[in-house]
């Protein structure tokens, strides 16, 4: 849904979001969308995020992850 | 990402589609609620409405927290926003929200100092970049986005972020939903749940509406299909005379939500005794404020802010759409005085809004039955 006009505080805009580099001293990560745009995300809501995965990101805190 | 082919694909949704009449009982009129905004947009944007069988009618709640938020908070942002040395900040879409003396859009134009941003975090960093500034966040939205204000506001506590404040208008969804089922201009027979504010309080709190109402509410996904096969577990429990939740959406969705985003919400936010809804008046209990704990960092205190009610106007008809009483395009001022462009109402501003989706995907002839777009 990143890539399409959405309203970022309706909760379609939990967009997926790939992992790319992780700061986990300070709970963050930076994540891409499927347009390579990339976002400082808040990982403090899910148990320690690893390279490469795909988190559902609503208004910068990852909500959950994607199944894989 | 991963899923969204399978889950737009034309001929699955045709044959999901296929299977809805046997559901549906001859001469029966069926209303199911879609709850989120998300889902409106989804509805629209992908034809939905054009696959169902006659006599199911979809209709759009209040689960855009753009469309809800009364005139009054707007003015309070805006008021805010013209004192000396403030930046305020808030998500894209309420910049063109009215207040009673215009949008923030307009109080920008005007020379206030107001950014778009795409998170809290953001506005906790523009903070931090400007430490001789007083940095205000405008929180909006349900269940889904309080747990990004909750994070950042820690964080601001933690880093010790003194020129940091927030004005928060967080709502939560069971009041509306309460309020809307004993609302007696309501005939509705299920619910199409909100996917992600249920990735944050899990299934278990919709439990009340087939207790107490007797309402099937299936939690749903956002893709088309994902609605689609929403729809379809309503009717099959209405045809089977089930009524329970479901979750259609187990690829994210638990029974429990997330634990530390609830965690941080009771730590961060109390609930206020009453909250004015667009449309909907005064709900009580529905909304959030910071928490003694965090009186530091709330900007109604820091700003000593004196919210006023400010009246919907009078030619908008916001709450009927909002409570499904009424079609977008039933309106009386719907694609004329109000349109995307220059909106009366907030549900014209937000793409979510269902006026805005209406106008956007052209439905919009005012006499008689919606035009349709292409389906799926």
């Amino acid at each position: 849904m990143s890539s399409e006009r959405s309203c970022i505080t309706c909760s379609d805009a939990a967009a997926p979001m790939r992992v790319v580099e992780v700061e986990l001293a300070h709970g963050l990560a930076v994540c891409v969308d499927a347009d390579g745009r990339r976002q400082q995300v808040d990982v403090g809501l899910l148990d320690a995020v690893a390279l490469g995965e795909t988190l559902l990101v609503h208004a910068g805190t990852a909500l959950a992850r994607e199944p894989a | 990402m991963r899923f969204a082919r399978e889950l737009r694909d034309g001929a699955l949704a045709r044959a999901l589609a296929s299977s809805l009449p046997a559901l549906v009982a001859r001469g029966r009129s069926y209303k199911l609620m879609e709850v989120c905004g998300g889902h409106t947009h989804a509805i629209y944007r992908y034809g939905i409405e054009s696959l169902l069988p006659d006599g199911v009618e979809l209709v759009h709640g209040p689960g855009c927290p753009v469309c809800v938020l009364p005139m009054g908070r707007v003015d309070d942002a805006i008021e805010i926003a013209r004192r000396p040395g403030v930046i305020l900040t808030c998500f894209g879409d309420m910049l063109r929200v009215p207040g009673s003396r215009g949008s923030l859009l307009e109080a920008k134009a005007r020379g206030a100092d107001v950014r778009m941003v795409y998170s809290p975090l953001d506005a906790l960093r523009i903070a931090t970049e400007n430490p001789q500034r007083e940095v205000v966040f405008f929180a909006i939205g349900f269940e889904t986005t309080a747990p990004s204000t909750a994070l950042t506001l820690r964080r601001a506590r933690a880093q010790r972020v003194r020129n940091f404040s927030c004005v928060c208008n967080h709502v939560t969804i069971e009041p509306p939903l309460r309020a809307l089922l004993d609302s007696p201009e309501l005939e509705l027979d299920g619910f199409i749940g909100p996917g992600h504010v249920a990735t944050v309080i899990g299934a278990r709190p919709f439990e009340f509406i087939p207790r107490e109402y007797g309402k099937p509410v299936v939690i749903s996904g956002f893709e088309p299909l994902d609605v689609l096969q929403s729809i379809e577990l309503l009717l099959a429990q209405l045809a089977a005379g089930r009524c329970e939740v479901e979750i259609q959406y187990r690829r994210v969705v638990g029974w429990d939500g997330n634990q530390r985003a609830r965690e941080a919400m009771a730590e961060v936010f109390a609930t206020r005794e009453h909250f004015e809804w667009r449309g909907l008046g005064s709900i009580p209990y529905s909304a959030l404020r910071l928490s003694d704990a965090y009186a530091e960092l709330d900007a109604e205190r820091r700003f000593a802010l004196e919210s006023v009610r400010v009246a919907d106007p009078r030619e908008c008809q916001c709450g009927e759409v909002l409570k499904g009483v009424i079609k977008p395009w039933e309106c009386r001022v719907f694609g004329t005085a109000c349109t995307p462009e220059r909106a009366i109402g907030a549900c014209m501003v937000s793409p979510e809004g269902a006026c805005a989706a209406y106008y956007s995907y052209g439905r919009h002839v005012r006499d008689g039955e919606p035009t349709t777009t292409t389906a799926v």
